[in-house]
């Protein structure tokens, strides 16, 4: 119920204002107009009237044009019955109340004695309390915020309710790099305070920064990161759209309300929430849970101290960072082609002879305890030497932008992940994994959790954009791994069937691949669902977790847009797309076609296809293969004449999955146009060349294929169709 | 009827770079056409050479490169000014090679101390180059930023692993970034976006391709700087209209051609000539593929330079 809050912030912020103006008056009468105003050390006078309204407050009479500003920004307060709550007039009363702090704490450097330890970095033994940060620091601590190294700040007002919850709590910030600002009360005490007795050291260094003990001193924190906004965002003072904004999306900060919420408080929350920070309380008040202001929720109440800084994370979108891979063996691409032979092995685990599954799913946020890792069963010091065992692993991944179609690449990593532990032996993935643990690495103490923190470390740093939260279930315990074994299993058979029901014409958007444009400057891969990348390593779903996880990289999503021509697959959106991005060299691009403006090719195609024009029909010949083609050309020469990117009517690369794709070449006849293909390649696609002859009608098809061992030549190919009655010869002419 | 010479617009330029401040600045890029076609287009800017200090003498430099400053190579400060006022350097290019890891790693701290002396003490811009440790160059250059903050350096070389570092302290202390991709257009074009993703303003980098040396890959940065200079000008991609620097020199002079005496190989002639002549050689393609920026070493070979610059751009 945002009514209550919003209530409470009006009325909370008239209070404000008030007091305020009152002050502002007093003051003037004391110093006179002209008496100078300003925080220490700084170029942004007082920072949020500076960065809001662009207004230089430099002396006491500039002020009353300021408080004229608030009081006018001051929505009524709401009738009690007849008022629909409206985040609007909310927001309007907590800028105006962050306005208001601004001066009331700028007044506070008139006082004598000064409350504040000016232009330190950190507390001493006698003054806790810092007050607003100089340029100086804020310029040293706003290069973190922008280089990653300190994602944001926790503005934490009030006191936890005891010393070891408020220890506990800003240790658990620390270790996630936030900065912790901290002012206000509860009860008669902050935060600061209960640190101070506990004996942690306080100040900017250890990023646990003490403003101030009334409530407007928790304008520092706003007043630094408007600034930030100005000197990094190269924000231009009073411009306030671009400085909330820069805060909402670069500024990883939110509010954590320790205590009993006042009026002023809420007044407070509601001025944050104009800069996209939202509020976390422990305790018991009314939530504002759509998505709007803030990146997600706006106020979120009643957590549980365990709980409340891994919430403020989620609900403030931060992604956690693990910079090393914490294993006591080395870590790295560099082991991945390391073999550990029967003598060095201590434990084999799952393969040919026991059971092993691995196996990734996704779960609600509330459901994922982010690096909980449990093991079941013997670790592997426990296990004999040379002894072999099952082993099951269990990732469950949670994340705002996690989709159910992402499991299976992030399933798909573990190997690497794995493999890259120095003595450990990993091969296969789903239920063919194969392990081994050398005696080496249980030298130096590797253990069955280690596998946890791998995956743990790796998945929040290769998939930080999906991934918010990672927990690993361990299992050397037969039963267990038998059970996941058999979920693991009928969620796989889902999988497959979801995959090979995705078609073309099911979605509205492909994806792109230019990582080939290194070499082959003007080529693009467009990767649909039915084709995937010509290489064969990218197929549509991969292509869509790409660009989910690195946006600016070369996976981008193409909009097919209006349809060209169905029966040769081409979009006027692929068009758009293919043509600047080819360097304005390919006009069109067709999905289904090799002779009508195909696809192009930069070098890394699994397979290349090509028309045998007296044949009436196309051959296909893989990269492995060494044997002269019908048509005049080995592999390797006919790879120079089709990669680079140029539209060759007549050739495609390709990779192997599109040979039995329903779209394979289908606007020229399709899957019934194969002639020849070497033997090997053949055999090695049988079980899908046999079920697509089946698809087809013509369950004998795949042996009237002719292989090398039939033909070499296209008259012989021609003989040998022939002999074997191809339907090709019966079709239309190719060209 | 007269011949009217085809003359080819380009829909793009070239940002222009400031680097310095005050009274010592030198402008980079401005133009809008491809390198040398005056006719083409303008060219407010002549591509500018930057000669070469080190924080540590050099150890196997050979002599005809050591000549020139033999009596400033243990003192980087002096060798700075030497390189100002008797070689006339446009810019200054400090190679902070001590701080490498694997090296004497020397530490951020006093290597951003170094780099503030030397900037404080010559009348020219100052560049400031790590020892091309991805990690450590992060860090110096972080520190460089601070202690040097407002006096609007090049500092680098920002790479795909430690651009937030260097891009976040650039913009915090008011200085220009020099961004290296590995020999690609669409990587240099991906760090661009990096960085101004960052919130480092694109008319504050300046790019580095990965510069080879004459025989020793000069093709493939000639190959890319064309392209990237294509994108800029012809298709009017905003994100690659930057101006090219080259960091050639050390590649330069580590080839054999600059460094094996006659008696090794006979046919390779005089080497107190050859050196210089392999720089200005690699210099001149380099103009030729479209730098706005050298990183030279011999003064005489900046001086061939120079010529071939005035001609190709003045007529002279
Ligand atoms: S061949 Fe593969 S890697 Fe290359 S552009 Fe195509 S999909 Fe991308």
């Amino acid at each position: 119920m945002s009514r209550i809050i919003l209530t409470a912030a009006i009325r909370g912020s008239h209070a404000i204002v008030n007091r305020v103006a009152k002050k502002v008056e007093e003051a003037i009468e004391k110093f006179g107009p002209d008496q100078k105003v300003e925080l220490p050390n700084t170029g942004y006078y007082l920072p949020i009237i500076w960065g809001i309204l662009g207004i230089p407050v430099t002396k006491l009479g500039d002020m009353p044009r300021v408080v004229e500003y608030c009081k006018n920004l001051l929505p009524p307060i709401p009738d009690e019955k007849n008022w629909l709550p409206y985040l609007g007039p909310g927001l309007d009363a907590g800028m105006a109340t962050l306005l208001s702090y601004d001066m009331e704490e700028a007044l506070k450097y008139l006082e004598d004695p000064l409350p504040y330890l000016p232009l330190a970095e950190d507390c001493d033994d006698e003054h806790l309390w810092l007050g607003a940060a100089d340029d100086r620091i804020m310029r040293k601590r706003g290069v973190e915020f922008v280089d990653g190294t300190a994602p944001g700040f926790a503005a934490i007002v009030g006191a936890a309710p005891d010393n070891e919850t408020a220890v506990k709590i800003a240790k658990e910030l620390q270790e996630k790099n936030l900065y912790v600002f901290m002012a206000s009360d509860h009860n008669g005490v902050n935060m600061a305070e209960q640190l101070k007795e506990e004996g942690v050291q306080l100040g900017w260094t250890t990023r646990l920064v003490p403003f101030g003990k009334d409530t407007s001193a928790a304008i520092h924190a706003m007043g630094f990161a408007t600034r930030v906004a100005m000197a990094f965002g190269g924000v231009k003072p009073g411009d306030y759209v671009k400085i909330l904004r820069y805060n909402k999306n670069r500024v990883f900060a939110f509010v954590m309300a320790l205590g009993h919420v006042t009026d002023e408080w809420y007044a407070a929350a509601a001025g944050c929430i104009n800069w996209g920070f939202p509020t976390i309380a422990d305790s018991n008040i009314p939530q504002i849970l759509p998505t709007g202001v803030c990146t997600y929720e706006h106020v979120v109440s009643n957590v549980p101290h365990d709980q409340i800084v891994s919430k403020a994370i989620e609900v403030r979108g931060l992604k956690i960072q693990v910079a090393k891979v914490p294993v006591p063996v080395s870590y790295g691409p560099a082991f991945e082609g390391e073999r550990i032979g029967k003598d060095a092995m201590h434990v084999e685990l799952a393969g040919p002879k026991a059971m092993g599954v691995e196996f990734c799913t996704s779960a609600p946020l509330d459901e994922v305890q982010d690096g909980k890792i449990e093991l079941v069963g013997p670790d592997f010091k426990d296990m004999e030497e040379g002894s072999r065992h099952s082993l099951g692993i269990l990732v469950t991944v949670a994340g705002r932008k996690m989709q159910e179609d992402f499991e299976p690449i992030l399933e798909r990593q573990i190997h690497h992940f794995l493999n890259w532990a120095e003595g450990v032996l990993h091969i296969g993935q789903r239920d063919i994994i194969w392990l081994r643990i050398s005696k080496k690495a249980m030298e130096k103490g590797f253990s069955a959790i280690h596998f946890g923190k791998i995956l743990h470390a790796r998945f929040h740093s290769e998939f930080n954009n999906i991934v918010d939260k990672i927990q690993v279930n361990i299992y050397t315990e037969e039963d267990k791994v038998k059970l996941l074994l058999d979920k693991a299993r009928t969620v796989w058979k889902e999988r497959d069937e979801r995959l090979a029901g995705l078609t073309d014409d099911a979605v509205d958007t492909f994806y792109s691949c230019t990582l080939c444009q290194s070499f082959a400057p003007n080529h693009v891969c467009i990767i649909t669902p039915e084709r995937p990348g010509l290489c064969g390593a990218y197929n549509w779903l991969d292509g869509k977790a790409a660009y989910e996880i690195n946006p600016t990289g070369p996976n981008q999503p193409v909009k097919k847009g209006e349809v060209v021509d169905e029966k040769l697959g081409k979009w006027k959106g692929v068009d758009e797309f293919v043509y600047p991005t080819s360097h304005n060299t390919i006009q069109s691009f067709s999905a289904y076609s090799i002779m009508n403006d195909p696809m192009t090719s930069c070098g890394c195609f699994e397979c290349i296809t090509v028309v045998l024009p007296m044949a009436n029909g196309v051959m296909i010949v893989d990269r492995d293969s060494t044997c002269m083609t019908p048509c005049g050309m080995t592999f390797s020469t006919l790879a120079g004449t089709v990669g680079g990117g140029l539209q060759t009517p007549g050739f495609i690369g390709m990779s192997k999955f599109y040979i039995g794709s329903k779209k394979f070449i289908s606007a020229d006849g399709g899957f019934k146009r194969i002639v020849w293909m070497p033997k090997a390649l053949k055999e090695q696609l049988k079980d899908m060349l046999v079920k697509r002859s089946e698809e087809i009608g013509i369950p004998d098809f795949y042996d009237k294929i002719a292989t090398e061992e039939d033909a070499t030549t296209e008259e012989e190919v021609i003989e040998f169709m022939n002999k074997v009655g191809h339907p090709a010869l019966e079709m239309e002419p190719m060209m | 009827m007269a011949f009217t010479p085809p003359l080819e617009k380009y829909a793009g330029k070239i940002r222009e770079v400031v680097i310095g401040k005050g009274d010592k600045v030198v402008k980079l890029g401005g133009h809008n056409a491809m390198p040398g076609c005056i006719f083409d287009g303008d060219f407010p800017n002549l591509p500018k050479i930057a000669l070469e200090v080190f924080d540590s003498a050099p150890e196997d430099w050979a002599p005809e490169a050591i000549k020139p400053y033999e009596d400033v190579v243990n003192d980087p400060v002096a060798w700075a000014k030497k390189a100002v006022d008797v070689y006339n350097a446009e810019l200054v290019c400090l190679h902070l090679k001590s701080t490498d890891p694997n090296g004497e790693n020397v530490g951020a701290d006093e290597a951003a101390q170094l780099a503030k002396k030397v900037s404080d003490s010559i009348s020219v811009p100052l560049i400031v180059l790590g020892s091309g440790n991805a990690e450590k160059d992060g860090e110096v250059a972080a520190k460089v930023c601070e202690v040097c903050a407002g006096q609007n350096l090049l500092v680098g070389l920002a790479v795909e692993d430690n651009y937030k570092k260097i891009g976040a302290a650039a913009i915090g202390y008011g200085h220009c970034v020099a961004a290296q991709s590995p020999i690609d257009v669409n990587l240099a074009k991906q760090l661009n976006i990096l960085l101004d993703n960052l919130g480092v303003p694109l008319d504050k980098i300046v790019m580095e391709p990965s510069t080879g040396a004459l025989g020793y890959g000069i093709e493939y940065t000639y190959s890319v700087m064309e392209r990237i200079e294509l994108a800029a000008l012809s298709q009017n991609d905003d994100k690659m209209q930057l101006p090219i620097m080259n960091i050639m020199a050390v590649e330069t002079w580590k080839t054999r051609e600059a460094k094996l005496d006659v008696d090794a190989e006979p046919t390779f002639g005089d080497l107190s000539k050859r050196g210089i002549l392999w720089e200005a050689m690699t210099a001149v393609d380099l103009i030729l593929s479209g730098t706005s920026l050298l990183i030279m070493r011999h003064p005489e070979a900046v001086r061939l330079t120079k010529e071939i610059i005035e001609e190709l751009y003045l007529g002279k």
